[in-house]
């Protein structure tokens, strides 16, 4: 996935590539703001994250041009938060819209969701020899079936979106709670065992790995 | 305008009057004038003195009677001079011109004033755009180097955040201006944004929550509306109890308003404190006691709920609960026809 940065202060957009590269995005930046619409375009990335204030042309401006020929998933970053600038931004086409300073974790989430809408995921997702329908909340396999909590449901969707990467139990913590689940650290400690032992029941044996320190890993 | 204050207030002439009544009616019996003539002088001079003096009185009452009155009643004092006429004594001229002068200088100082402080208010307000860019770069910088930074560190940027936005929304609730627009706004999506962004102090306070379905739609601004929630949680945090702490949001539903009603078992207000928490600068016992504040939170809070239109409310129990409740409209014609 080619995300592409458009941001003019050079700090925030420095620590925005390594944010994005530690989330195993590639990324594309825009140094020189003459010609912003037309380097888009060339650059043809997934998904762009474009600040409102950027030089020569401001960001909203450059979203109504961009939508005319462009249909990228934007995501519009700003410092000022009146809502007219979220009303004219999300009216001039934006996906998302998320104020500065925000929340790193948040607004990867954001991306990702964004991204998800974008490519209109399954309802169900094949994992191994298993079926995990996210709706119904229930994992599958053969012809057992077993019923997931929404906080199992939603711990267990956010590992399968980042298979084989290791996953903070604050990105957890931040998926949970951004869907109104408000657990604290040892809910979270819990509702993992317990995903384990249901997947283990199903046989998937220590799919569900703890690194030390780092998190959590879905093999 | 007393009639005996002004007597009082010519009493040099009425003395002088009186003495030259005494001089020339001396001299009229020292040339023996005739008794007749000494009673018409004496009823001409006196009636004639006193149809001055009277002329004089009620032409000055006429003036002063109304700048006193309209000083009383007009709730701008300042504005008296539009209303009232220009006297047409010569010393009611003078007054009414320097005050007209006196006016205009001060509406010019006045002017200049608040050119000055809303000169300063932009300030302030681009000011906090402006370093709200490096702040981002830093928690970024946080997050991406977890190893070397300490948790806490995250959270004092959070802190340096909401101060920021203290001021922010204290020179909008101040200003004039419509800041704010408002619109259909899910209640429920402003207050998981909320308590999202106070994810790690919640859990680092160890509290617990108890958020109820708060699915509805209301009109407000949802971004002062977080922000009075933002506080509001903000200070069930920095005044909880030391274990078991949690805080319960809910709703009320009626038929055109919706109350949200944010609850925690903290410390609680003390009943004479609680009159006075909207009160700029009032910190209480609470405040001086345990943590630093400005007193500034709750302040900024109601004047933006007033603002908004929305209804707020604080009860509480010392040791036991604080409650806050904030009813907000679901019908978008219920605060215009208000």
């Amino acid at each position: 996935m080619k995300i592409l940065v458009v941001e003019d202060d050079k700090s925030v957009r420095d620590e925005m590539v390594e944010l994005l590269n530690n989330a195993s995005y590639e990324v594309r930046l825009i140094e020189d703001f003459n010609d912003t619409l037309g380097q888009i375009l060339s650059i043809n990335p997934d998904l762009v994250l474009l600040d409102i204030n950027i030089p020569f042309m401001n960001g909203e401006m450059l979203l109504e041009k961009l939508r005319k020929v462009s249909n990228v998933p934007v995501i519009m970053v700003t410092s000022r938060n009146t809502l007219s600038d979220e009303v004219l931004s999300m009216g001039y086409g934006a996906d998302d819209y998320v104020t500065k300073p925000y929340n790193p974790t948040l607004l990867l989430l954001r991306i990702n969701s964004v991204l998800r809408r974008m490519s209109n995921v399954n309802e169900t997702i094949k994992y191994k020899d298993a079926i995990v329908n996210i709706k119904k909340g229930t994992i599958s396999l053969d012809s057992r079936e077993i019923i997931l909590t929404k906080n199992e449901m939603i711990i267990l969707g956010y590992l399968l979106g980042h298979k084989g990467m290791i996953v903070t139990r604050d990105e957890l913590m931040t998926d949970l709670w951004d869907n109104n689940e408000y657990i604290n650290d040892n809910a979270l400690t819990v509702n993992i065992s317990r995903l384990r032992s249901k997947l283990e029941e199903l046989g998937l044996r220590d799919v569900i790995e703890t690194r030390k320190g780092q998190g959590y890993i879905l093999l | 305008m007393k009639f005996l204050s002004f007597l009082r207030d010519k009493l040099i002439s009425i003395c002088i009057y009186v003495f030259v009544y005494v001089v020339v009616i001396l001299l009229f019996f020292a040339f023996k004038v005739d008794v007749s003539l000494m009673i018409a002088f004496s009823f001409l001079y006196i009636l004639s003195n006193i149809i001055v003096l009277m002329f004089e009185y009620y032409s000055r009452k006429r003036f002063y009677d109304e700048l006193v009155y309209n000083v009383k009643v007009l709730d701008k004092a300042y504005l008296v001079l539009e209303t009232l006429r220009e006297p047409s004594f010569y010393e009611g001229k003078i007054v009414y011109n320097s005050m007209y002068e006196i006016n205009k200088s001060m509406n010019e100082n006045v002017k200049e004033l608040s050119r000055q402080i809303n000169d300063f208010k932009d300030y302030i307000e681009m000011w906090i755009h402006e370093v709200k860019i490096p702040l981002a770069s830093c928690i970024l910088k946080v997050h991406n180097n977890k190893d070397k930074f300490s948790d806490d560190m995250m959270l004092q940027l959070k802190r340096v955040d909401d101060y920021l936005e203290q001021v922010l929304y204290y020179v909008r609730s101040e200003n004039a201006s419509k800041d704010y627009l408002i619109g259909k706004v899910r209640l429920d999506k402003c207050i998981n944004n909320v308590l999202v962004r106070n994810k790690d102090y919640l859990l680092e306070a160890g509290i617990s929550l108890n958020v109820e379905d708060l699915e509805t739609t209301v009109y407000t601004d949802s971004k002062w509306l977080e922000f009075i929630v933002n506080q509001i949680i903000n200070n069930s945090i920095k005044y909880k109890k030391e274990r078991n702490s949690f805080i319960k949001i809910y709703l009320k539903k009626f038929e055109d308003v919706v109350t949200l009603i944010i609850e925690d078992n903290g410390v609680g207000i003390a009943d004479s404190d609680l009159p006075r928490v909207f009160d700029k600068s009032f910190t209480g016992s609470n405040g001086r006691d345990n943590v630093k504040s400005t007193g500034m939170g709750l302040f900024i809070v109601k004047s933006l709920c007033d603002k908004l239109g929305h209804k707020i409310d604080i009860s509480s129990k010392l040791g036991e609960y604080t409650r806050v409740e904030i009813t907000l409209s679901k019908n978008k014609y219920y605060d215009e026809v208000r």
